[in-house]
């Protein structure tokens, strides 16, 4: 058996914390909790841990500057924050969190989102050159898209988008990355270059684009596909 | 300048100044020198006959005259004249005048009153001038060094009513507009008496812009005079005057001061009006953000606990049947309870006017599926049909705040369409807008109710059973419209069912660009 994963989890409220101590102990994960931004920092040296719960209302600092420590040490970062706090989430998505979710969350949901951003970070750079998302399947090495075994045919803007998403399935992508990452950087606001790609690729992959079961839009913040 | 003011008496007495003179002494001292000189000339006669000895008249007369005026100079020029003929012109101590040469010296001499009284009255005039409009400038300047340290409207008001009653010695009433209409704020003195007539003169004055009242063109019965106070942006407040004698309130001489001192009165108006406006515009801000933060805050301490409840009932492993009904009433009342209190929170962000929008361009298919995706427990085995046009122009709204537009509708289809009635979501382009729509298979509205529904708490007689705040349609109502989107409601032709639908005028439509 190798060491069991760390998760550190910081939220100033103890309640919150032996709540998702309790279903990450059964998940079999490490649980350290911290309540402030300085034990945070500190257990980021301690305890190494692989992965944080962040809560952004920290008492002593504001929880978006612990982002870049945490990335910096090593683990990957969840954000958990009130659900209409859109800015707050793409901020910290674009500081470099790996995924958020909303409070009151469920903690299925929340073991979900821990298993998506530990496969993405231990996978690293040797992601999976092949992605399966129902029919669809994105193969990053050779650069194509088939459905149904046929290839079909994308546009690079298309391609670069679902390649994009494909490169950490289940992980929300914000609106700013994607169009930095396709059409570079001074487009970050372009959002509607987003909307016509994801109007095309459903029309060329997807079998009813009303009902998209290849990747889906969170309002205001970003793209995230849906493997399975 | 001088015709603007008027003649000399009248400035002086604006200005608090009184000729130095009274005609009495006037003639009694001109007569004393008058005396003085025929002493002197007889004096100087004795030693021998000079008869350029009148030329020593010439100094009362002068002195009369420019001293105390024409009258004393031309009476001190006769005293002169009958002195000189009765002492010194022969036939000596009679009137009669013997030699024509001698009657020439007596016109001089009163031709030297008359010309040097005129002179001299012109100099007085010119200096009683120069000093009355000093005592203006002093008076206006008083009072706009009064008016720097004034920072309120009623201060100002106050100033300027007793500054005016002071300076032209009348009543003085000030009217601003205020929560009860145009009304007195201030007067010299207190407690006016104000007619109907005079305050609807007061009124024409402030509406109009232009004076009114007694010796105006309008309202001439009021006994006040109304002038209105007033900067660029408009008239500010009117004052009255009026005075106790019944007299015109104010002389055509006194007017331009009267004039200077409102426009004086008027800039510094203007200017505590902005002052007043700008610590109301900080005061709202303030208020604004205070709200802000009360609600994060509720909002914090409300959904904290809510998520340890939700989350340790979701964690619970029932032990036997009845914990498992029991667990799961817990957990549906937990779930009910977090939904209301982000309504309630909504709600409250709506009310406050604390909504802060990002606008984008969305899809609406998108926005659809996604929020068909995140109500898809509540929607559990309910049939969804979505007919979206695939060519549809994006949408401009805020992501988030149309987000929960589509929850809010799709949840009220959900309770209120019927045990198992399908839903249907369709958007469309007619007539240069797009209209997305929500329909169930419920009851439907009814008649009569399609306005009301949306309103604040509203839930439809039959429909309770299916609870709900009565907060949802009311959210989807603030929400789309502090965006700038119509919502309506209306039953659907082909059958029972509601339909709710939001429309997105062209102003909130771009269409798609080519990729």
């Amino acid at each position: 058996m190798t060491v069991p994963v760390c998760v550190l989890v910081v939220d100033d409220e103890p309640a919150i914390r032996r709540l998702l101590r309790a279903s990450l102990d059964r998940s079999g994960y490490r649980v350290v909790e911290a309540g402030t931004a300085r034990e945070t920092t500190s257990a980021l040296h301690i305890d190494k841990p692989d992965l944080v719960l962040l809560d952004l209302g920290l008492p002593d600092r504001d929880g978006l500057e612990l982002i870049p420590l945490i990335k910096s040490a090593g683990a990957a970062t969840i954000v958990v924050s009130a659900r209409d706090a859109t800015e707050q989430k793409v901020a910290a998505l674009d500081l470099g969190a790996d995924d958020y979710v909303s409070k009151p969350f469920d903690s299925e949901e929340v073991l979900a989102r821990i298993r998506v951003a530990l496969r993405h970070r231990l996978a690293g750079e040797a992601e999976s050159p092949l992605v399966q998302c129902g029919p669809v399947e994105i193969d990053l090495a050779a650069r194509m898209v088939r459905r149904g075994g046929v290839e079909v045919h994308l546009t690079p803007r298309e391609y670069g988008f679902l390649a994009e998403l494909a490169k950490s399935p289940g992980r929300v992508v914000t609106h700013a990355q994607l169009l930095r990452a396709i059409w570079g950087p001074g487009h970050e606001t372009d959002v509607e270059y987003l909307r016509v790609a994801a109007r095309s690729i459903r029309r060329k992959l997807e079998d009813d684009p009303g009902r998209p079961i290849l990747f889906r839009n969170e309002p205001g913040v970003g793209y995230r596909l849906l493997p399975g | 300048m001088v015709s603007n003011v008027g003649s000399p008496d009248r400035v002086a007495r604006i200005a608090g100044l009184e000729m130095p003179r009274s005609a009495l002494t006037g003639y009694l001292i001109s007569l004393a020198l008058t005396v003085l000189v025929t002493l002197a000339g007889l004096a100087i006669f004795a030693r021998g006959n000079i008869t350029n000895i009148g030329l020593l008249y010439l100094l009362p007369v002068l002195v009369a005259a420019t001293r105390y005026g024409m009258r004393t100079g031309i009476v001190t020029g006769l005293a002169c004249s009958l002195a000189y003929n009765f002492f010194f012109i022969p036939p000596t101590h009679t009137f009669t005048i013997d030699n024509p040469q001698n009657i020439i010296t007596v016109l001089v001499l009163l031709g030297v009153a008359v010309v040097g009284s005129q002179l001299a009255s012109k100099v007085r005039e010119q200096a009683l001038l120069a000093q009355a409009s000093a005592a203006q400038n002093s008076a206006l300047a008083d009072f706009a060094r009064q008016l720097t340290g004034v920072s309120t409207a009623d201060a100002l008001a106050q100033a300027l009513c007793a500054e005016i009653s002071r300076l032209l010695s009348v009543n003085a009433v000030l009217l601003r507009p205020g929560e009860d209409g145009l009304s007195v704020r201030s007067a010299a003195p207190p407690a006016p008496v104000l007619e109907m007539l005079d305050i609807a003169a007061a009124r024409w004055c402030f509406d109009m812009g232009q004076a009114a009242g007694r010796g105006s063109d309008a309202l001439t019965a009021s006994e006040w005079q109304f002038y209105p106070i007033g900067g660029a942006s408009g008239v500010l407040a009117v004052i009255g005057l009026s005075r106790s004698d019944a007299r015109e309130p104010v002389s055509p001489a006194q007017l331009p001061l009267l004039v200077r001192l409102i426009d004086q009165a008027g800039l510094a108006m203007a200017r505590i009006a902005l002052t007043e406006d700008m610590a109301a515009l900080a005061q709202a801000r303030e208020r604004d953000r205070l709200r802000q933060a009360l609600l994060s805050s509720v909002s914090h301490d409300l959904r904290t606990p809510l998520t340890t409840i939700l989350g340790t009932l979701n964690d619970m492993r029932a032990q036997g049947p009845e914990q498992e009904v029991q667990l799961a009433e817990a957990r549906a009342e937990a779930e009910r309870l977090h939904r209301f209190v982000d309504n309630l929170l909504d709600m409250a962000r709506i009310e406050s006017g604390a909504l802060h929008q990002k606008v984008e361009p969305i899809d609406l298919s998108e926005a659809v599926a996604s929020a068909l995706q995140d109500m898809k427990r509540p929607l559990a085995g309910r049939q969804v049909d979505v007919a979206i046009a695939s060519d549809l122009p994006l949408a401009l709204v805020d992501p988030q705040l149309f987000h929960h537009c589509l929850i809010n509708l799709i949840d009220n289809a959900a309770k209120h369409g019927g045990s198992a009635g399908g839903i249907e979501v369709v958007a469309r382009q007619a007539d240069g807008a797009i209209v997305l729509s929500v329909a169930d298979r419920g009851p439907g509205i009814p008649p009569g109710e399609a306005l009301r529904i949306f309103n604040t708490f509203i839930r439809l007689e039959g429909s309770d059973r299916t609870g709900g705040s009565g907060l949802g349609l009311a959210i989807v109502k603030g929400f789309a419209e502090a965006m700038g989107l119509s919502v309506s409601a209306e039953n659907r032709e082909d059958g029972p069912g509601a339909v709710f639908a939001i429309r997105f005028g062209p102003e909130k439509m771009k269409e798609v660009p080519t990729a």
